[in-house]
């Protein structure tokens, strides 16, 4: 069962460093954001299953601290960051 | 292994399963607000799958608890932000893409 | 919370102390969520609980809502959020790339204020569908597939919703007598 949580944690790493590929890409800075929704979510998820593997029940504090702020940082992107200036319209 | 086990192993692997589409999803659709949607439902749900997993292998109600509480919360996190983005995406003219 | 309308979902005066009773459970909840279940950690938790349920006294009037309501909601929105996943990642993975986005209009049936925003939130989980503005009149959603008929299922959503916080709303235009 350890073995099987360290290997999800991992894969979902992985998965991660798949997402890096949209935040290079772009092209809108809204896309660069929803890749960090994703790095939040995936975090969430790697902390919950590193806290069962190693028993360490303070990793799941950190998760809920990552649900939190991965929401905030949103909000500030829409409110304060991305309203404010201008950039080109790409849809692709 | 209990039965327990068992669906612990595949309620966690059908997450990940989730997670992936998710991130390809990312990846392949074609605009900012497609791709809202594939990363909003697919990692919720990957992730209530993946809670649904560890609490039942959880050592106590109260784990459980934080388990669901957190689940809920990026739930919350994640359809707020998906409009929000949308939203702002919209005011700015982001076009949407047709085929 | 728009002024002008809480007619429908909030209540007045005599149901504080109820409200005030719910929220309390909450918060307690809550605490021993948060702490863990240990026991000396209510020294501070209980002062805590107590001064939250004040200051949501004060901040949110109550508001009413059915207990029958949220189970029924909870499960359907459950089944209809996995469903919208599976269809999400069956798009994504599929070699043809399936998606034809639309836009579509709702025409809102509840009030303005937090009913609204809680659909708008639970229209975003569910298959599909992706709220994209909440106008005054109507809920424009964007849509993975402008061929599906997702209307009915919009104006199904706000019956349950509606459910939730005991609002009685008008018949929809696709009405097919639920409960």
């Amino acid at each position: 069962m350890q073995s099987l949580f360290l290997a999800l944690a991992l894969f979902l790493l992985l998965n991660l460093c798949a997402g890096m590929w949209r935040i290079l890409r772009g092209p809108t800075a809204a896309d660069r954001m929803l890749a960090a929704q994703l790095f939040g979510t995936t975090a969430v998820a790697m902390l919950l299953l590193l806290a069962q593997a190693g028993n360490n029940a303070a990793l799941r504090d950190v998760a809920l601290v990552f649900a939190l702020l991965a929401a905030v940082t949103a909000v500030a992107f829409v409110r304060r960051g991305w309203l404010g200036r201008e950039e080109n319209h790409d849809s692709g | 292994m209990t039965p327990g086990d068992y669906l612990t192993v595949i309620l966690l692997i059908a997450g990940g399963g989730f997670f992936l589409a998710g991130t390809v999803g990312l990846l392949r659709f074609p605009d900012v607000y497609t791709r809202l949607h594939a990363l909003t439902k697919a990692d919720n749900v990957g992730l209530g799958l993946m809670v649904a997993g560890l609490a039942l292998h959880a050592e106590s109600w109260a784990v459980v608890g934080k388990l669901l509480l957190i689940w809920l919360l990026v739930l919350l996190a994640g359809a707020s932000v998906a409009h929000l983005v949308a939203a702002a995406a919209r005011q700015r003219g982001v076009r949407m893409w047709k085929r | 919370m728009n002024k002008k309308n809480d007619s429908g979902f909030l209540s007045g005066n005599r149901d504080r102390m109820r409200a005030g009773g719910w929220r309390t459970v909450l918060f307690a909840l809550a605490w021993w969520i948060l702490a863990g279940g240990a026991m000396d950690s209510w020294l501070i938790g209980v002062p805590a609980v107590l001064v939250a349920t004040v200051a949501s006294l004060v901040l949110l009037p109550p508001i009413s809502f059915s207990p029958v309501g949220i189970v029924r909601f909870a499960s359907y929105f459950l089944w209809r959020s996995l469903y919208g996943g599976v269809d999400v990642a069956r798009r994504a993975m599929h070699p043809g790339l399936p998606v034809s986005p639309g836009l579509i209009e709702h025409e809102w049936r509840l009030p303005p204020g937090l009913p609204r925003v809680f659909m708008a939130n639970v229209v975003s989980l569910q298959p599909g569908t992706l709220s994209m503005e909440l106008g005054d009149d109507c809920l424009r959603v964007h849509v993975l597939d402008e061929r599906g008929d997702f209307l009915p299922e919009l104006e199904k959503v706000e019956g349950k919703v509606a459910a939730i916080f005991r609002i009685p709303l008008p018949p929809g235009k696709s009405d097919e007598m639920e409960d």
